[in-house]
């Protein structure tokens, strides 16, 4: 009896979380007329928001997975004092709400000895498209590096000494051996940072702004349109995400099978 | 002879482990196999030649030179794992050629090596297989092969075989030894099985608490162990405190066993009046039913008090005048000689095979 209690309860508690998800994200998809989706999904606007957001996650996800690789690795292999710290901090930016992070990046770049020193070269970061790409950055690359740094602990380090006793030096052992046996971790790091990336909005709205057609991005596009009261080309914006979003994780899904060992 | 590998007073001091002051020497062409329980250092030790620990002290040196600095690559020493540490992104071929790739060889070349060295193997036939399909056995000669095609200097194998089964890890043991001997490899193996040592050493040295407590040849080794760890560790039994009797030059060596009412003769050289530790390995006992006219001079008479199947053999308890006795006999030899729990029986061996273990100091140590 206390058996059939225990599992009904979860078993209730699961159904009724699934079914009010499922009937959020449902909501978004019918209850727009679809003529006025097709309608705002060609609009010049979101087709630049599109174009942008697609862009600017790319770049991003690029730079995300070279820091993660060489971050995660780092934690994952070398023993040194400070770890634990090191470890925490790049931990931080995932505790912190998406706007504090950009408020802190608005202070690292648009105010004191960074930002002056890159006025120097006549590059002002603030406010601009470069500043979207630093944005998601930051706010991606904390899950990237976990996944990575859980990745790397996971390989045996005695696979790259065995290289190395077979002539491979460090680097050679980890290209040849590690980042191979890794590609699996790695990739899933990679498709967590895009779509972190593409729904990237505290961080961007305050670092780079919300000028439309200029730093606007999907969820810059979906926060605009809520605010002039476009409300078809804000669910427009949500469905491309989620369309996005899913698509990646189908990606994922597809590819998981081949690429994990 | 110069040793090929030498280490010097390694010490390494871990979290929860410290190597201390280990030196180890290695001759071209030995077998050597580090013996000891879990936990004894014996891995740490063999990686430490390896080059996994560069912050630890003491030397290590491959002929004259010496490697104490140098990175893992530059070593010249292969080594093999327990759990293989296969690459499981290659297949079979590219992990035996994974080295060779390194040595500027043509590709025909290193086709040709990596060839040759799976036939000598015999796992030409795997070549194109996925490691992770491979059995425990097949898994072993792949990770030995990688090992061996580059020509190290020296093969260091891990608990190489502890993953095996029982009938594998046997004919690998013959193969290994087959194939050592005609490729004049020198080996330091990692064992705590002490068959690994019978079947396949020419040097054992056996470790405790990151200590080196014992080292020599099997022989010597197993019938002399050090009293205590090494003792209790190689199964020595049937050991007992005695005091050594008169006797003349030439004679063999008297030893009086408890109080004195049993006296049992050694090969071994004592001094008259000197208190030692005796003991004979189970294995060199016959047993029989009454005493025999034979040329062994020790015989013990006792009573068995329960016999213990092991696979093919069985370990007879008894009750002797000098404390409990173990030997072992096959099963048909048992029931020939009609021997059950109960029994009145002799135990008998050569003075040959009673072995003057220590003097008196250790005694305390040893019955412990």
């Amino acid at each position: 009896m206390k058996t059939r209690i225990f599992r009904g309860s979860f078993a209730v508690v699961t159904a009724l979380f699934s079914a009010m998800l499922l009937w959020a994200v449902l909501s978004l998809v019918f209850m727009p007329r679809w003529e006025e989706v097709v309608q705002s999904a060609l609009s010049e606007e979101m087709l630049y928001s599109i174009r942008l957001s697609l862009l600017t996650s790319l770049i991003s996800v690029a730079i995300v997975m070279v820091l993660a690789v060489c971050i995660g690795y780092v934690l994952a292999r070398f023993a040194f004092p400070g770890h634990q710290v090191l470890r925490t901090l790049v931990d931080l930016p995932m505790a912190f709400p998406e706007l504090v992070l950009g408020l802190c990046l608005l202070l690292l770049f648009g105010h004191g000895i960074l930002s002056q020193w890159l006025k120097g070269f006549g590059i002002n970061i603030v406010f601009s498209q470069a500043a979207i790409v630093i944005a998601q950055v930051f706010t991606a690359a904390p899950y990237a590096i976990r996944v990575s740094y859980a990745t790397f602990r996971g390989i045996n380090p005695r696979y790259e000494l065995v290289a190395r006793s077979l002539g491979y030096c460090e680097f050679s052992a980890f290209w040849h051996v590690t980042l191979p046996l890794a590609k699996g971790g790695l990739f899933a790091a990679m498709v967590i940072s895009f779509a972190r990336c593409m729904g990237c909005f505290g961080t961007v709205l305050i670092l780079a702004g919300g000028t439309r057609m200029f730093t606007e991005t999907l969820p810059i596009t979906l926060y605009l349109n809520i605010s002039y009261g476009n409300l078809a080309m804000a669910m427009t914006s949500g469905i491309i995400l989620i369309a996005i979003s899913l698509g990646a994780i189908l990606v994922f899904e597809l590819l998981n099978r081949e690429v994990m060992l | 002879m110069k040793p090929l590998l030498r280490g010097e007073d390694i010490t390494i001091r871990l979290s929860d482990f410290h190597l201390d002051h280990v030196s180890l020497e290695v001759e071209e062409g030995d077998y050597c196999c580090i013996l000891g329980e879990t936990g004894a250092g014996k891995s740490v030790l063999l990686e430490s030649f390896i080059g996994m620990y560069p912050r630890m002290k003491g030397r290590i040196f491959l002929k004259d030179r010496e490697i104490t600095h140098l990175p893992p690559e530059k070593r010249e020493l292969g080594i093999v794992y327990q759990d293989y540490m296969l690459f499981p992104h290659l297949d079979v071929y590219n992990n035996i050629a994974f080295g060779l790739r390194k040595k500027n060889l043509s590709k025909e070349k290193i086709k040709e090596r990596v060839h040759a060295m799976s036939e000598r193997l015999g796992i030409s036939h795997l070549l194109d297989r996925d490691v992770q399909t491979l059995s425990g056995g097949e898994k072993q000669r792949t990770a030995i092969s990688r090992a061996l095609v580059t020509q190290p200097q020296v093969l260091l194998m891990d608990e190489a075989f502890s993953a095996l089964d029982a009938t594998t890890r046997e004919k690998m043991r013959s193969f290994i030894r087959d194939l050592v001997k005609e490729l004049g490899t020198t080996v330091v193996h990692v064992t705590h099985d002490v068959d690994d040592v019978w079947a396949l050493a020419s040097k054992v040295v056996v470790m405790f608490d990151g200590k080196v407590l014992q080292s020599g040849s099997p022989r010597e080794v197993f019938s002399r162990p050090l009293p205590g760890q090494v003792a209790n560790f190689l199964g020595a039994c049937n050991v007992f405190p005695a005091t050594v009797g008169a006797f003349q030059e030439g004679e063999l060596t008297p030893l009086l066993i408890g109080k004195g009412e049993t006296a049992l003769f050694s090969a071994d050289k004592a001094c008259p009046g000197e208190s030692v530790i005796v003991s004979v390995r189970p294995e060199s006992i016959t047993l029989a039913p009454h005493r025999l006219n034979i040329s062994a001079r020790n015989q013990v008479p006792g009573q068995i008090v329960k016999t213990e199947r092991r696979g093919p053999m069985v370990w007879i308890h008894a009750k002797t005048g000098m404390g409990n006795m173990k030997a072992v006999l096959t099963e048909s030899a048992l029931e020939a000689m009609e021997l059950a729990p109960g029994n009145e029986a002799f135990f008998i061996f050569k003075a040959s095979c009673l072995k003057i273990l220590s003097r008196k100091d250790t005694t305390r140590q040893l019955i412990q």
